[in-house]
């Protein structure tokens, strides 16, 4: 189109060309010239046809660059008269741009985009409940999973899985791998393919058919050397010799991304077709156009049918369906869009400061952009120029921003290796644009106020006035974005000062137990070496007992948790030969632990004894909590505790031990049961209290494992300090960043403070020198500085509170011993402002009055 | 072709004057203005068509001239310019001002004169 257009111009320009010159020819024959010599004559006139061509192409095809290079030219005149300004401007829009990119790319990449899969908006986690049942999520039997997928109508696939740990037998030592067991149908719910060889057949999914996996482009990497032809290769889990079918691609990290194998649950198999034994997690996949309201609501038609058919077991199940995409982002969601908002209150703080000490220079200019009113420039051409120099200082800016944002992205992964979808966050095509905008918004809000007001001055003003004896120009615009700089600061602040409360507050609370010098880790079991309770309760004790036989060892337990960071898992229990019993549903957390247990983790024992190995009865220890609130403190000793689960047995309670958080440091502690048993499951939590570092006996509880059990390995070894705070880490992440940002606004709006108040200093020394031959104290000049800086302060400020108090709303849940609405934080808040904001113009206001009155009628 | 002295150079910024007063006279194409510039000062100026037609495109550029194709008086197509309601706004400030200016050289001159 445009070369169409182009090709057309040229053509015209040559049409006129060649008319002028057949009129020359013409009016030279009709004056008594032969046709040779008019042409020639008339071809010496015309002065070179070639180069009147090419200048009228200048004149069309330049214009615009042109326009471009003068603006251009003006742009590098700014930075030449002023480069300090010029670089300071560059500089903060860099660290301004680049902290919002690096943020923004983060927000985009785990919260923005879709799930890495085809159509991976489609794809939903089921969550079924049974109301029989405490825990909130109910995992699913075989046979039901089955049922649902077929009596639906609103799902393409309906698929599950469940993980368990399994041991590598390959290589010379053992080797602990994790295993999804997954339902028909895995692969072809997220509609992925195996990069190399194939899924699973029917015949591979059925009992005692073939035996297959499919493995982990990461397994494949560490285990089999990237094998470019691994399909078809044996591995050994456990007893068995499985056969690699498929090896998944790169970026395939679900359910779990510590999954290495994936193995078919066969369906028809005899321990699959009870329906009470529950298993998996459910993942479907939506069909087009359905919402999950009527996905949810289909489920809940089939649920009906489904407890019509099986009254025993299905009768009170419930399904929530919820798109993948929230489930697997869920946590850092409100985190991120605080930080984002966070980053951008900082880059709109920048902003700000940049449009103050450019309103400063425009009126600086006031006498050339006069000038250049006078010359004939419209205003909007004037506009234009001073918002193409501001830019290409942001240009400049953003170039650099974007650097760092990249770089960033590196950063925030070592910062942050939690952080869901993490490998998706990167320097992209949507980062580069998202730059770019911000770079033309950011351009338009430093720079359209300065241009629009500097040339709104001047069309009143004239030549001759320019720069001489005006005691106006109070800077009201000035004082005004003082203002909304320290409301912003004021928001940011508050948000801080109460994350750096919560902080405070828990490392000071007693969480009931020690977690320093403890060690935890696993060692490998399944349920599929035994499902003997008692046999595996001895292997398990045993264990132990080699282990506490370590030097430097001083203590050691199993537990099914760990302490201080396990979820909620309340129960239901029976009270049988309770004195009195005032509360009808005794419901309390349950955790199953080890002899050892309170010893290693210091929890002391208030009453009766702890949890001691090899006892022909059940036992139990209760906390303060529950013996106080159920069991009328003193008579709990005794007592028999039946469980919810048919399969145990009624526990006497031992004793009474200290409240612990095992919750969380967060949470306060719960009325707990401690059920005496160290083999809750295959593979417990392993916790020493050693003497020294608990890092520094990791090779030695190898060692002994090895020795004690040689076919088993030792995995996730830990100190329990670091699991506390991996839980923790988010918090920490949210609090240090925010921190650093309220920290940055804070120096930001001090120096625009600042500079706003020199800059008046400088544009009034006229007026401030007469006042001074006239009398006046110096004092009174002083004061009167500051106290227009601390009312534009309290301005800000006041407005500040209530984004303040507006965004404590959202952080309500991560608060920890504080109120949203925390007056000493509030307080303290406006204190700082106010003392900084009293100095940033005292220093400046001092330096204003400081002028030699007789220099300044010297001037005059 | 007469003696080269006789002639007298554009001054610069006239041009765009001289070429708004001709085409306010009505329609007309670039030969056209050369020639008519030529005889109304009595061929004492001479317009380059090296600067009457970039002069010409960059007024049109500006807004000030429009110009059509049309059919000349041999019959043969050629671009006509007229004066854009812009143009003429701009042509009567640039006469005012040429007039002022004009006016001011020549009262200098004739007070040295005396």
């Amino acid at each position: 189109m445009r070369a169409f257009w182009k090709r057309n111009n040229a053509d015209d320009l040559d049409r006129e060309m060649q008319f002028h010159l057949d009129s020359v020819i013409a009016a030279n024959i009709a004056a008594g010239m032969s046709p040779a010599q008019a042409r020639r004559r008339a071809l010496i006139d015309f002065g070179g046809r070639e180069q009147v061509t090419q200048q009228l192409r200048e004149v069309h095809a330049h214009a615009w660059l042109e326009r471009l290079l003068f603006h251009l030219r003006s742009a590098l005149r700014f930075v030449r008269h002023s480069p300090s300004l010029a670089f300071a401007i560059v500089a903060t829009l860099a660290l301004g741009i680049g902290a919002n990119s690096a943020v923004f790319s983060a927000v985009d990449a785990i919260l923005l985009r879709p799930l890495p899969f085809p159509h991976g908006d489609q794809l939903v986690r089921i969550r079924q409940h049974d109301e029989k049942f405490q825990t909130p999520e109910s995992f699913v039997s075989t046979q039901r999973l089955e049922d649902l997928n077929h009596l639906n109508s609103t799902f393409q696939s309906i698929t599950g899985y469940y993980t368990g740990d399994a041991t590598l037998t390959d290589a010379g030592t053992p080797e602990k791998a994790s295993i999804a067991f997954v339902a028909p149908r895995f692969l072809q719910t997220w509609d992925i393919h195996p990069s190399l060889g194939r899924d699973f057949t029917p015949q591979e999914q059925v009992f005692r058919g073939p035996s297959a996996v499919l493995v982990t482009n990461r397994f494949w990497r560490t285990h089999m050397d990237a094998d470019p032809q691994a399909a078809g290769r044996l591995i050994h889990v456990g007893r068995s010799a499985n056969v690699v079918v498929g090896i998944l691609p790169a970026g395939f990290l679900f359910p779990d991304p510590e999954v290495d194998l994936f193995e078919p649950n066969p369906v028809d198999a005899p321990y699959t077709q009870d329906r009470k034994s529950t298993c998996f997690a459910v993942i479907g996949r939506l069909k087009a156009g359905v919402s999950t309201q009527q996905a949810q609501a289909d489920l809940a038609r089939v649920e009906t049918d489904l407890a019509r058919q099986y009254p025993a077991t299905d009768a009170s199940f419930s399904s929530q369906v919820q798109p993948l995409k929230s489930v697997v982002t869920g946590g850092v969601q409100g985190s991120l869009w605080l930080l984002y908002g966070a980053v951008t209150v900082l880059l709109l703080i920048a902003c700000t400061n940049i449009a103050a000490l450019l309103m400063a220079r425009t009126t600086e200019r006031e006498h050339e952009i006069s000038i250049r009113f006078a010359l004939g420039a419209s205003r909007s051409a004037i506009v234009v120029q001073l918002l193409t120099e501001v830019l290409v200082l942001a240009c400049l800016g953003s170039t650099l921003g974007l650097l760092l944002a990249s770089a960033a992205g590196k950063f925030l992964a070592w910062l942050a290796k939690d952080l869901p979808r993490l490998a998706e966050v990167g320097l992209d095509t949507h980062l580069v644009a998202y730059t770019a905008v911000c770079n033309l918004a950011v351009t338009l809000l430093c720079g359209l106020a300065p241009a629009m007001l500097g040339t709104r001055r001047t069309l009143a003003g004239s030549l001759a006035s320019a720069g001489r004896s005006q005691v106006s120009s109070r800077g009201s615009a000035q004082w005004a974005l003082v203002g909304v700089q320290i409301s912003l600061a004021v928001a940011l602040l508050i948000a801080s000062g109460l994350l750096l409360r919560t902080f405070r507050n828990l490392s000071r609370v007693d969480p009931g137990f020690q977690s320093a010098h403890v060690l935890t880790f696993h060692i490998s079991g399944t349920w599929a070496e035994t499902d003997d309770m008692g046999l595996l309760g001895r292997r398990i004790d045993q264990t132990l007992d080699g282990l506490r036989s370590l030097p430097g060892v001083q203590a050691a337990a199993t537990s099914g948790s760990i302490p201080g960071n396990s979820t909620a898992f309340p129960s239901e229990l029976k009270v049988l030969g309770a004195p009195k019993s005032s509360v009808d549903r005794v419901t309390a957390d349950l955790h199953y632990v080890s002899a050892g247990y309170f010893a290693t983790m210091n929890i002391p024992v208030l009453l009766g004894e702890a949890c001691r190995a090899g006892l022909p009865y059940s036992t139990a220890v209760v906390n303060h909590s529950f013996a106080d609130l159920y069991l009328g403190g003193v008579s709990a000793l005794g007592v028999h505790l039946k469980p919810p689960a048919d399969f145990m047995d009624a526990a006497q309670v031992c004793g009474i031990v200290g409240d612990a958080r095992e919750q969380g440091i967060d949470q306060p502690a719960q009325p707990t049961v401690y059920w005496c048993f160290s083999a809750p499951n295959p593979d417990p939590y392993y916790l020493l209290r050693v003497s020294g570092d608990p890092t520094s006996m990791a090779e030695a509880v190898r060692r002994k494992v090895h020795q004690l059990e040689p076919t088993r390995s030792v995995f996730g070894v830990l100190p329990l300090d670091a699991h506390l705070s991996d839980r923790a880490a988010e918090t920490t992440l949210l609090t240090t960043l925010l921190t650093a940002f309220a920290a940055t606004a804070v120096a930001l709006v001090s120096i625009g403070l600042y500079g706003t108040v020199s800059y008046l200093g400088r544009r009034r020394r006229r007026e401030i020198g007469l006042r001074l031959a006239m009398g006046a104290q110096p004092r009174g000049i002083v004061s009167g500085f500051v106290l227009q800086g601390l009312r534009a302060t309290a301005l800000g400020a006041v407005v500040g509170l209530c984004f303040g108090a507006a965004v404590s709303r959202s952080l309500h849940s991560r608060l920890y011993g504080v109120s949203q609405l925390d007056a000493a934080t509030y307080a303290s808040v406006l204190l700082f402002t106010f003392t900084l904001a009293g100095l940033a113009a005292l220093l400046p206001a001092i330096r204003a009055s400081r002028v030699n009155p007789v220099d300044i009628l010297r001037q005059e | 072709m007469t003696a080269k002295s006789d002639k007298t150079d554009l001054l610069q910024g006239t041009l765009d004057l001289l070429i708004l007063k001709i085409v306010a006279l009505g329609p007309v194409h670039g030969y056209g203005i050369s020639q008519r510039i030529q005889q109304i000062s009595s061929e004492v100026l001479q317009v380059q068509q090296g600067s009457l037609y970039p002069a010409l495109h960059r007024l049109e550029k500006r807004g000030w001239l429009k110009a059509d194709w049309g059919e000349s008086d041999n019959g043969r197509q050629a671009k006509f310019y007229k004066l854009s309601a812009l143009g003429r706004r701009q042509f009567a400030a640039e006469e005012a001002s040429w007039l002022r200016l004009s006016q001011a050289v020549s009262l200098i001159l004739q007070t040295g004169r005396s």
